[in-house]
């Protein structure tokens, strides 16, 4: 929790709001009160004046240059549709940046990030922070039309459930993400490799049983509803482990990154999936 | 807005709250902003502070032994307000009267603490110890007893829907509360909240607040089931302000007692339309969710007509 950047109450106003892939909207705002922010923390983002949702929606932070913040999100309900409906010059109000980053690179460590659809913004943007060649950058999608391809480029390994409607000059493996490291004989086993990941329940499941196959540390970025952002509703809490005991953590203050060996609930069956729930959850989801 | 003509006081200057002054008339209500900690370092353009002109935070409920609340989901967002179903999440008298209570101190965050407990005699022992421990703490204002948390049901019933259990729990509590403010926050689930209101004020509280969240349920229609483990929330935010104002005004014009208003305030003409009903002071919930800077903001609108 230390060493994090205060948070900024600022008002924005979109600069673009685009369809990146067939499935994802990428929404940049110019804001008021600059912020600097690091990889995985997130914003709450809202309506200003009478048309405000009750609770403001959580979106991990893609990319951002202090004076800017880019977001990408996925349709999923009232807010992200309102969300999508906004032009240039539309305002919004932006409070951030919050949570728990995920940790910057160790001196000689190998990274393998795994983004799976809407969670790609936290492993994105560390990717562009800090990013080294011997890294395995990798994105998963449902279908080839889902790939923000403008974005990735060419060093990000793409992994989709389904090839079909593959363009030429798209190159994309079929099956899961973690499929595109799993025996990448080019990564070492043991904790020298990091693995940083952000998806749905079944994708961070399998990083963190990837991870401790191979000896790799692991940690994970929680989409989860949030109502405030900031710690005070406790309407976000995740079960941690602490010392032998478990807790409730708050996923937007003491999260939403954590150790993957802290998440009882990673291994358990009864997990949430991104969006089925009626508040917003970070990634966009909402 | 401008200033209407109705309007004259200051509600960003000190008044009086039975044998305490409080340093003004726009508050954060509990549960909506945590213990008063989390927002201390955050900065917006148009506002000096998230604390800047309050009267005070009322505390996230505490209660004798630490709660982990109810199970997730605890929030549903409907389209003019949430449902809560939190169910006390706190980490306990102990811990907060020995490492929260001294930070709000020496953070010079003025605060009322509320308190909720299982039986009317378990108020008695907190606010003792609450007095022995910091009798000298120039920020910690009163209590706030929490009687109306829908979540924390004893024996099926609401716990503050009853006139003389409010009687009991405030008695026991004033008993040890010489010298602060003592204040009851009344649940809306009841026929008649004049008649808690007359009873908390016969046991010795200052004020009341008014209200505390509306039972609701909502319906997932993908598994035709309530979104909520437990079926109720505590439902708050814009949609109740109506009921509010209806409740404390039934208190101020039925009875008299001195009613801080709280319920769907997001603004500084909804603050405005309880003052106008004649509450003594206002509380920002479910807003201040999204705004940390919320009740500020209001402060900062009413406080500014005091100089014009």
């Amino acid at each position: 929790m230390t060493g994090r950047p205060a948070a900024v109450a600022a008002f924005g106003k979109v600069i673009a709001n685009e369809l990146v892939s067939s499935a994802f909207h990428r929404l940049d705002v110019v804001l008021d009160v600059p912020f600097a922010f690091l990889p995985g923390q997130f914003v709450m983002i809202n309506e200003p004046g009478p048309r405000a949702w009750t609770f403001s929606r959580p979106f991990s932070i893609l990319a951002g240059d202090g004076d800017t913040v880019a977001l990408l999100y996925r349709v999923v309900g009232r807010g992200t549709a309102a969300l999508a409906a906004l032009g240039p010059g539309s305002p919004v109000s932006v409070l951030g940046p919050l949570g728990e980053p995920f940790p910057a690179p160790a001196e000689g460590q190998v990274t393998v990030l795994l983004g799976g659809g809407v969670g790609l913004p936290p492993v994105f943007a560390w990717w562009r922070r800090w990013g080294q060649p011997g890294d395995a950058a990798c994105f998963g999608a449902r279908h080839a039309g889902e790939v923000p391809w403008g974005l990735l480029g060419d060093t990000w390994r793409v992994s989709v459930d389904d090839p079909a409607g593959l363009a030429a000059g798209h190159r994309a493996a079929s099956g899961v993400v973690t499929s595109l490291v799993a025996d990448d004989a080019e990564l070492p086993d043991g904790p020298r490799v990091v693995t940083l990941a952000c998806g749905p329940w079944p994708l961070l499941r399998a990083a963190a049983a990837l991870a401790r196959r191979r000896g790799w540390r692991c940690w994970v970025s929680l989409e989860e509803h949030m109502g405030c952002g900031y710690g005070v509703c406790k309407g976000c809490v995740v079960r941690v482990a602490d010392g032998g005991h478990e807790r409730n953590a708050t996923c937007c203050q003491d999260g939403p990154v954590f150790d993957a060996e802290r998440l009882p609930g990673l291994v358990g069956s009864d997990l949430p999936t991104c969006g089925d729930g009626p508040t917003g959850a970070k990634g966009g989801c909402a | 807005m401008k200033r209407p003509d109705w309007w004259r006081s200051d509600a960003t200057a000190p008044f009086r709250l039975g044998p305490r002054m409080l340093p003004g008339r726009v508050w954060t209500a509990s549960g909506c902003f945590g213990y008063g900690l989390a927002a201390h370092d955050f900065t917006a353009a148009d506002c000096a502070s998230p604390y800047a002109g309050l009267g005070a935070v009322v505390t996230k409920t505490v209660t004798p032994l630490p709660r982990e609340g109810n199970p997730m989901p605890r929030l549903v967002e409907t389209p003019c307000g949430a449902l809560n179903s939190i169910g006390l999440e706190n980490v306990g008298f102990d811990a907060f009267l020995t490492t929260v209570l001294p930070e709000l101190e020496a953070r010079g965050v003025p605060t009322i603490v509320s308190l909720a407990a299982t039986t009317p005699e378990d108020f008695g022992p907190m606010v003792r110890r609450l007095h022995d421990a910091a009798s000298g703490f120039r920020h910690w204002h009163g209590v706030e007893l929490n009687l109306s948390c829908p979540n924390v049901a004893e024996g099926g019933h609401d716990f503050g829907s009853s006139p003389a259990t409010v009687a009991r729990c405030v008695a026991a509590a004033r008993a040890d509360l010489p010298d602060r403010a003592l204040l009851a926050k009344l649940t809306p689930n009841t026929a008649d909240i004049a008649q808690l209101a007359v009873a908390a004020r016969d046991a010795g509280v200052d004020a009341v607040s008014a209200i505390n969240t509306v039972v609701g349920l909502d319906v997932d229609l993908r598994t035709g089931q309530p979104y909520l483990p437990r079926r109720f929330g505590g439902y708050s935010g814009a949609a109740i302000l109506p009921i509010a104002l209806a409740k404390v005004d039934q208190i101020v014009r039925g009875t008299g007692v001195p009613v801080v208003g709280v319920g769907g305030i997001a603004t500084v003409e909804d603050a405005l339309k309880f003052f106008a009903l004649g509450a003594v002071a206002v509380q920002v919930g479910t807003a201040q969710m999204r705004d940390p800077f919320a009740a500020a903001r209001v402060a900062a609108a009413l406080g500014q007509w005091s100089s014009s």
